[in-house]
Protein backbone atom coordinates (compact mmCIF):
# COMPACT_ATOMS: atom_id res chain seq x y z
CA UNK A 1 0.00 0.00 0.00
CA UNK A 2 0.77 3.72 0.01
CA UNK A 3 -0.82 4.89 3.02
CA UNK A 4 -0.45 8.51 3.57
CA UNK A 5 2.59 9.40 5.30
CA UNK A 6 2.35 13.21 4.33
CA UNK A 7 0.76 15.87 6.86
CA UNK A 8 -1.89 17.90 6.19
CA UNK A 9 -0.90 21.28 5.31
CA UNK A 10 -2.90 22.87 7.87
CA UNK A 11 -1.36 21.21 10.62
CA UNK A 12 2.32 23.38 9.63
CA UNK A 13 1.23 26.37 7.40
CA UNK A 14 2.18 29.60 9.00
CA UNK A 15 0.31 32.30 6.77
CA UNK A 16 -0.88 32.14 3.26
CA UNK A 17 1.64 34.46 1.56
CA UNK A 18 0.11 35.21 -1.39
CA UNK A 19 -3.83 34.21 -1.48
CA UNK A 20 -5.27 32.69 -4.71
CA UNK A 21 -7.04 35.81 -5.98
CA UNK A 22 -4.25 37.97 -5.18
CA UNK A 23 -1.68 35.17 -7.82
CA UNK A 24 -4.48 34.96 -10.46
CA UNK A 25 -4.93 38.87 -10.23
CA UNK A 26 -1.10 39.45 -10.64
CA UNK A 27 -0.22 36.30 -13.30
CA UNK A 28 -3.10 38.46 -15.48
CA UNK A 29 -1.55 41.51 -15.04
CA UNK A 30 2.13 40.30 -15.69
CA UNK A 31 0.60 38.45 -19.00
CA UNK A 32 -0.70 41.75 -20.38
CA UNK A 33 2.50 43.55 -19.42
CA UNK A 34 4.15 40.59 -21.39
CA UNK A 35 1.91 41.07 -24.34
CA UNK A 36 2.46 44.83 -24.55
CA UNK A 37 6.35 44.31 -24.33
CA UNK A 38 6.32 42.18 -26.98
CA UNK A 39 3.77 43.47 -29.26
CA UNK A 40 4.29 42.74 -33.14
CA UNK A 41 6.59 39.97 -32.07
CA UNK A 42 6.54 36.16 -31.33
CA UNK A 43 7.98 34.69 -28.31
CA UNK A 44 8.88 31.53 -27.09
CA UNK A 45 8.20 30.83 -23.49
CA UNK A 46 10.47 28.50 -21.60
CA UNK A 47 9.60 26.68 -18.33
CA UNK A 48 12.05 25.72 -16.22
CA UNK A 49 10.34 22.36 -15.05
CA UNK A 50 8.81 21.40 -12.21
CA UNK A 51 8.34 24.31 -10.30
CA UNK A 52 7.62 26.98 -12.98
CA UNK A 53 5.06 24.69 -14.67
CA UNK A 54 1.84 25.67 -13.30
CA UNK A 55 3.05 29.22 -13.43
CA UNK A 56 4.22 28.90 -16.61
CA UNK A 57 0.73 27.13 -18.16
CA UNK A 58 -1.34 29.99 -16.22
CA UNK A 59 0.55 32.83 -17.73
CA UNK A 60 0.44 31.73 -21.42
CA UNK A 61 -3.17 31.63 -20.61
CA UNK A 62 -3.01 35.43 -20.04
CA UNK A 63 -0.08 36.34 -22.93
CA UNK A 64 -2.11 37.63 -26.13
CA UNK A 65 1.12 38.04 -28.02
CA UNK A 66 1.66 34.79 -30.66
CA UNK A 67 3.83 32.40 -29.08
CA UNK A 68 5.48 28.65 -28.45
CA UNK A 69 5.53 26.87 -25.37
CA UNK A 70 8.78 24.53 -24.54
CA UNK A 71 10.47 23.47 -21.70
CA UNK A 72 13.99 22.56 -19.79
CA UNK A 73 14.81 20.48 -17.04
CA UNK A 74 17.78 21.03 -15.01
CA UNK A 75 19.88 19.11 -11.79
CA UNK A 76 22.67 19.78 -10.14
CA UNK A 77 26.22 18.49 -10.77
CA UNK A 78 26.75 19.18 -6.95
CA UNK A 79 25.06 17.48 -3.95
CA UNK A 80 22.22 18.64 -2.59
CA UNK A 81 19.71 21.34 -3.84
CA UNK A 82 20.55 22.87 -7.44
CA UNK A 83 20.53 26.18 -6.42
CA UNK A 84 23.02 26.00 -3.75
CA UNK A 85 25.49 24.24 -5.65
CA UNK A 86 28.03 24.76 -8.82
CA UNK A 87 27.27 23.59 -12.20
CA UNK A 88 24.04 23.37 -13.96
CA UNK A 89 22.93 19.61 -15.54
CA UNK A 90 20.57 19.98 -18.10
CA UNK A 91 18.21 17.06 -17.92
CA UNK A 92 15.85 18.28 -20.83
CA UNK A 93 16.69 20.59 -23.23
CA UNK A 94 14.93 22.80 -25.23
CA UNK A 95 13.00 21.40 -28.27
CA UNK A 96 13.03 24.48 -30.25
CA UNK A 97 16.59 26.54 -31.65
CA UNK A 98 16.61 29.70 -30.18
CA UNK A 99 18.54 31.55 -32.57
CA UNK A 100 16.83 34.79 -33.31
CA UNK A 101 13.84 34.65 -31.24
CA UNK A 102 12.94 36.14 -28.30
CA UNK A 103 13.30 34.13 -25.48
CA UNK A 104 10.99 34.02 -22.34
CA UNK A 105 12.17 32.24 -18.97
CA UNK A 106 9.64 31.44 -16.73
CA UNK A 107 10.64 30.40 -13.03
CA UNK A 108 8.67 29.91 -10.07
CA UNK A 109 11.21 31.46 -7.53
CA UNK A 110 14.73 33.09 -7.85
CA UNK A 111 16.97 32.92 -4.72
CA UNK A 112 20.49 32.60 -4.90
CA UNK A 113 20.06 33.77 -8.98
CA UNK A 114 23.25 30.98 -9.41
CA UNK A 115 20.81 28.61 -11.07
CA UNK A 116 19.35 31.28 -13.46
CA UNK A 117 22.45 33.37 -13.93
CA UNK A 118 23.85 30.25 -15.52
CA UNK A 119 20.62 29.23 -17.54
CA UNK A 120 21.15 32.54 -18.89
CA UNK A 121 24.85 32.39 -19.76
CA UNK A 122 24.32 29.29 -21.34
CA UNK A 123 21.23 30.30 -23.64
CA UNK A 124 22.89 33.61 -24.77
CA UNK A 125 25.74 31.47 -26.32
CA UNK A 126 22.42 30.24 -29.02
CA UNK A 127 22.46 34.01 -30.12
CA UNK A 128 18.73 34.47 -29.46
CA UNK A 129 17.37 38.03 -30.72
CA UNK A 130 16.07 38.48 -27.01
CA UNK A 131 16.38 36.70 -23.40
CA UNK A 132 13.90 37.80 -20.54
CA UNK A 133 13.10 36.27 -17.16
CA UNK A 134 9.90 36.22 -15.78
CA UNK A 135 9.86 34.87 -12.02
CA UNK A 136 6.36 34.71 -9.75
CA UNK A 137 8.75 34.94 -6.47
CA UNK A 138 11.62 36.71 -5.60
CA UNK A 139 14.00 35.65 -2.68
CA UNK A 140 16.12 38.59 -2.91
CA UNK A 141 17.45 38.26 0.38
CA UNK A 142 19.58 35.12 -0.64
CA UNK A 143 21.02 36.48 -3.72
CA UNK A 144 24.79 35.54 -4.63
CA UNK A 145 24.50 36.58 -7.95
CA UNK A 146 23.40 39.06 -9.62
CA UNK A 147 20.97 38.60 -12.08
CA UNK A 148 18.13 40.67 -14.36
CA UNK A 149 14.73 39.75 -13.25
CA UNK A 150 12.55 41.73 -16.16
CA UNK A 151 9.14 40.14 -14.65
CA UNK A 152 8.89 40.05 -10.91
CA UNK A 153 5.37 38.78 -9.59
CA UNK A 154 6.04 38.88 -5.86
CA UNK A 155 9.12 40.10 -3.79
CA UNK A 156 9.04 37.18 -1.11
CA UNK A 157 11.15 36.94 2.29
CA UNK A 158 13.65 34.42 3.24
CA UNK A 159 11.04 31.95 4.10
CA UNK A 160 10.27 28.22 3.64
CA UNK A 161 7.32 28.49 1.10
CA UNK A 162 5.24 25.90 -0.79
CA UNK A 163 2.44 25.71 -3.16
CA UNK A 164 1.46 26.72 -6.74
CA UNK A 165 4.07 24.59 -8.06
CA UNK A 166 6.68 24.99 -5.41
CA UNK A 167 7.02 21.72 -3.10
CA UNK A 168 7.86 20.27 0.14
CA UNK A 169 9.16 17.00 -0.32
CA UNK A 170 7.41 16.76 -3.60
CA UNK A 171 4.08 17.75 -2.24
CA UNK A 172 1.36 20.71 -1.99
CA UNK A 173 2.34 21.91 -5.63
CA UNK A 174 -1.20 22.16 -6.38
CA UNK A 175 -2.35 24.49 -3.62
CA UNK A 176 -4.07 27.51 -5.45
CA UNK A 177 -1.83 29.92 -3.15
CA UNK A 178 1.54 30.52 -1.58
CA UNK A 179 2.06 29.04 1.91
CA UNK A 180 4.59 29.86 4.59
CA UNK A 181 5.54 26.71 6.60
CA UNK A 182 6.65 26.49 10.02
CA UNK A 183 9.32 24.10 10.35
CA UNK A 184 9.10 23.20 13.76
CA UNK A 185 5.54 21.72 13.10
CA UNK A 186 6.41 20.08 10.09
CA UNK A 187 7.26 15.98 10.04
CA UNK A 188 9.71 14.64 6.86
CA UNK A 189 6.81 11.82 5.41
CA UNK A 190 8.64 8.41 6.15
CA UNK A 191 10.29 7.27 3.46
CA UNK A 192 8.49 4.14 2.35
CA UNK B 1 1.16 34.92 -37.92
CA UNK B 2 -2.91 34.29 -38.66
CA UNK B 3 -5.53 35.12 -36.21
CA UNK B 4 -6.71 31.76 -35.35
CA UNK B 5 -9.95 32.78 -35.92
CA UNK B 6 -9.08 32.76 -39.41
CA UNK B 7 -9.02 28.76 -39.55
CA UNK B 8 -11.52 27.67 -37.24
CA UNK B 9 -13.92 26.15 -37.75
CA UNK B 10 -15.71 25.27 -34.53
CA UNK B 11 -14.87 25.56 -30.48
CA UNK B 12 -15.27 22.00 -30.09
CA UNK B 13 -15.21 22.22 -26.25
CA UNK B 14 -15.76 25.92 -24.82
CA UNK B 15 -13.70 27.52 -21.69
CA UNK B 16 -16.67 26.46 -18.97
CA UNK B 17 -17.72 23.10 -20.49
CA UNK B 18 -13.95 22.00 -19.99
CA UNK B 19 -13.04 23.81 -16.57
CA UNK B 20 -16.52 21.70 -14.98
CA UNK B 21 -15.70 18.11 -16.84
CA UNK B 22 -11.93 18.67 -14.97
CA UNK B 23 -13.45 19.75 -11.55
CA UNK B 24 -15.42 16.21 -12.15
CA UNK B 25 -12.31 14.17 -13.21
CA UNK B 26 -10.59 15.84 -9.93
CA UNK B 27 -13.44 14.69 -7.67
CA UNK B 28 -13.88 11.27 -9.19
CA UNK B 29 -9.64 10.81 -8.90
CA UNK B 30 -10.05 12.23 -5.73
CA UNK B 31 -12.92 9.48 -4.27
CA UNK B 32 -10.88 6.19 -6.20
CA UNK B 33 -7.35 7.17 -4.45
CA UNK B 34 -9.16 8.19 -1.21
CA UNK B 35 -6.52 7.50 2.18
CA UNK B 36 -3.72 6.87 -0.77
CA UNK B 37 -1.02 8.99 -2.19
CA UNK B 38 -0.46 9.18 -5.89
CA UNK B 39 2.05 10.30 -8.42
CA UNK B 40 0.82 12.00 -11.04
CA UNK B 41 3.15 12.02 -14.55
CA UNK B 42 2.24 14.38 -17.29
CA UNK B 43 3.40 13.97 -20.47
CA UNK B 44 5.40 17.21 -22.05
CA UNK B 45 4.05 19.52 -23.80
CA UNK B 46 0.91 19.11 -24.57
CA UNK B 47 -0.59 17.70 -21.26
CA UNK B 48 1.06 20.46 -19.46
CA UNK B 49 -1.92 22.71 -19.15
CA UNK B 50 -4.61 19.54 -18.27
CA UNK B 51 -1.96 18.57 -15.76
CA UNK B 52 -2.06 21.89 -14.38
CA UNK B 53 -5.61 22.31 -14.09
CA UNK B 54 -6.43 18.82 -12.99
CA UNK B 55 -4.01 18.48 -9.90
CA UNK B 56 -5.33 21.76 -8.38
CA UNK B 57 -8.69 19.64 -8.19
CA UNK B 58 -7.44 16.69 -6.21
CA UNK B 59 -8.00 16.99 -3.36
CA UNK B 60 -6.21 13.64 -2.40
CA UNK B 61 -2.06 14.08 -1.42
CA UNK B 62 0.00 13.71 -4.12
CA UNK B 63 2.71 14.57 -6.49
CA UNK B 64 4.13 14.80 -9.55
CA UNK B 65 6.51 14.51 -12.31
CA UNK B 66 6.75 14.75 -15.85
CA UNK B 67 8.21 12.80 -19.04
CA UNK B 68 9.26 13.65 -22.25
CA UNK B 69 9.23 11.22 -25.13
CA UNK B 70 9.78 11.24 -28.74
CA UNK B 71 9.79 9.10 -31.76
CA UNK B 72 12.63 7.18 -32.98
CA UNK B 73 10.99 7.22 -36.40
CA UNK B 74 10.51 10.24 -37.98
CA UNK B 75 7.34 12.16 -38.67
CA UNK B 76 4.64 12.30 -35.61
CA UNK B 77 5.40 10.02 -32.82
CA UNK B 78 2.19 8.65 -32.67
CA UNK B 79 2.77 6.99 -35.86
CA UNK B 80 5.95 5.10 -35.59
CA UNK B 81 7.56 2.35 -33.72
CA UNK B 82 9.54 2.49 -30.22
CA UNK B 83 9.37 5.42 -28.36
CA UNK B 84 12.46 7.43 -27.31
CA UNK B 85 12.34 8.41 -23.62
CA UNK B 86 13.83 12.35 -23.70
CA UNK B 87 13.37 12.78 -20.29
CA UNK B 88 12.72 9.89 -18.08
CA UNK B 89 11.16 10.95 -14.29
CA UNK B 90 13.22 11.73 -11.30
CA UNK B 91 10.67 9.73 -8.99
CA UNK B 92 11.00 5.77 -8.29
CA UNK B 93 7.72 4.73 -9.29
CA UNK B 94 8.01 1.30 -7.32
CA UNK B 95 5.10 0.41 -5.04
CA UNK B 96 3.48 3.83 -5.87
CA UNK B 97 0.05 4.48 -7.65
CA UNK B 98 0.53 6.41 -11.08
CA UNK B 99 -1.65 8.29 -12.89
CA UNK B 100 -0.36 9.47 -16.46
CA UNK B 101 -1.81 12.12 -17.66
CA UNK B 102 -2.01 12.89 -21.66
CA UNK B 103 -3.50 15.60 -23.43
CA UNK B 104 -4.91 12.95 -26.10
CA UNK B 105 -4.98 9.51 -27.59
CA UNK B 106 -5.53 8.80 -31.16
CA UNK B 107 -3.80 6.02 -32.04
CA UNK B 108 -2.58 4.67 -28.73
CA UNK B 109 0.94 3.64 -29.79
CA UNK B 110 2.94 6.10 -27.78
CA UNK B 111 0.81 5.65 -24.78
CA UNK B 112 0.36 1.82 -24.70
CA UNK B 113 4.79 1.61 -25.21
CA UNK B 114 5.32 3.99 -22.35
CA UNK B 115 2.67 2.17 -19.98
CA UNK B 116 4.77 -0.88 -20.65
CA UNK B 117 7.99 0.32 -19.63
CA UNK B 118 6.31 1.89 -16.90
CA UNK B 119 5.05 -1.43 -15.57
CA UNK B 120 8.37 -2.87 -15.56
CA UNK B 121 9.52 -0.51 -12.60
CA UNK B 122 6.37 -2.09 -10.43
CA UNK B 123 4.29 0.36 -9.75
CA UNK B 124 1.70 -0.36 -6.90
CA UNK B 125 -0.89 0.45 -9.85
CA UNK B 126 -0.77 2.47 -13.07
CA UNK B 127 -3.78 4.12 -14.52
CA UNK B 128 -4.19 6.72 -17.47
CA UNK B 129 -6.69 10.04 -17.59
CA UNK B 130 -6.40 11.80 -20.78
CA UNK B 131 -8.30 14.71 -22.01
CA UNK B 132 -9.00 13.95 -25.19
CA UNK B 133 -9.83 10.45 -26.98
CA UNK B 134 -9.98 9.72 -30.63
CA UNK B 135 -11.32 6.42 -30.58
CA UNK B 136 -11.28 6.28 -34.26
CA UNK B 137 -7.74 6.38 -34.94
CA UNK B 138 -6.87 3.52 -32.17
CA UNK B 139 -4.81 1.02 -33.50
CA UNK B 140 -3.46 -0.84 -30.17
CA UNK B 141 -5.87 -1.12 -27.34
CA UNK B 142 -4.87 0.58 -23.92
CA UNK B 143 -7.24 1.11 -21.40
CA UNK B 144 -8.16 4.59 -20.02
CA UNK B 145 -9.25 4.88 -16.72
CA UNK B 146 -10.64 8.78 -16.96
CA UNK B 147 -11.81 10.38 -20.18
CA UNK B 148 -12.21 14.12 -20.44
CA UNK B 149 -14.23 13.71 -23.38
CA UNK B 150 -14.26 11.38 -26.51
CA UNK B 151 -14.29 13.59 -30.08
CA UNK B 152 -14.46 12.86 -33.85
CA UNK B 153 -11.34 12.29 -35.48
CA UNK B 154 -10.58 16.48 -36.41
CA UNK B 155 -7.56 18.33 -36.27
CA UNK B 156 -7.86 20.04 -32.80
CA UNK B 157 -5.54 22.49 -31.03
CA UNK B 158 -5.75 24.43 -27.71
CA UNK B 159 -6.39 23.95 -24.36
CA UNK B 160 -2.25 22.57 -24.86
CA UNK B 161 -2.45 21.21 -28.11
CA UNK B 162 -0.12 23.28 -30.78
CA UNK B 163 -0.87 23.53 -34.01
CA UNK B 164 2.59 24.23 -35.10
CA UNK B 165 3.45 24.64 -32.10
CA UNK B 166 1.39 27.45 -31.66
CA UNK B 167 -2.13 28.01 -29.57
CA UNK B 168 -1.07 26.22 -26.37
CA UNK B 169 -2.41 28.93 -24.78
CA UNK B 170 -6.08 28.95 -25.90
CA UNK B 171 -8.75 28.27 -22.92
CA UNK B 172 -10.52 26.18 -25.30
CA UNK B 173 -10.31 23.22 -27.88
CA UNK B 174 -11.31 24.12 -31.35
CA UNK B 175 -11.00 22.58 -34.48
CA UNK B 176 -8.96 23.59 -37.53
CA UNK B 177 -10.54 23.85 -41.23
CA UNK B 178 -7.10 22.30 -43.00
CA UNK B 179 -8.30 24.10 -46.10
CA UNK B 180 -8.42 27.51 -44.24
CA UNK B 181 -5.14 27.02 -42.40
CA UNK B 182 -2.16 28.88 -43.94
CA UNK B 183 0.67 26.61 -42.16
CA UNK B 184 3.54 28.27 -40.11
CA UNK B 185 4.73 32.08 -40.53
Amino acid sequence: MSPITMQDYTEFIDEVLVSETVLQQRVAELGEQISRDYAGEELLVVCVLRGGIIFAADLIRQINVPHELDCMALSSYGVGNYESSGNVRVNLDLEVNIEGRNVLLVEDIVDSGRTLAQVLEMLGTRGPKSLKVCVLLDKKERREVAVACDYVGFDVPDKYIFGYGIDIDEHFRHLPFIGCADLSKYRKPELA
Amino acid sequence: MKNYKDFMSEILIDEKTLKNRIRDLGQQISRDYAGQELLLICILRGGVVFMVDLMRQITVPHSMDCMAVSSYGDGARSSSGNVRLTLDLQTNIEGKHVLLVEDIIDSGRTLSHVLQMLRTRHPKSLKVCVLLDKLERREVDVPVDYRGFDIADKFVFGYGLDLDELYRNLPFVAVVDMKRYPGKG
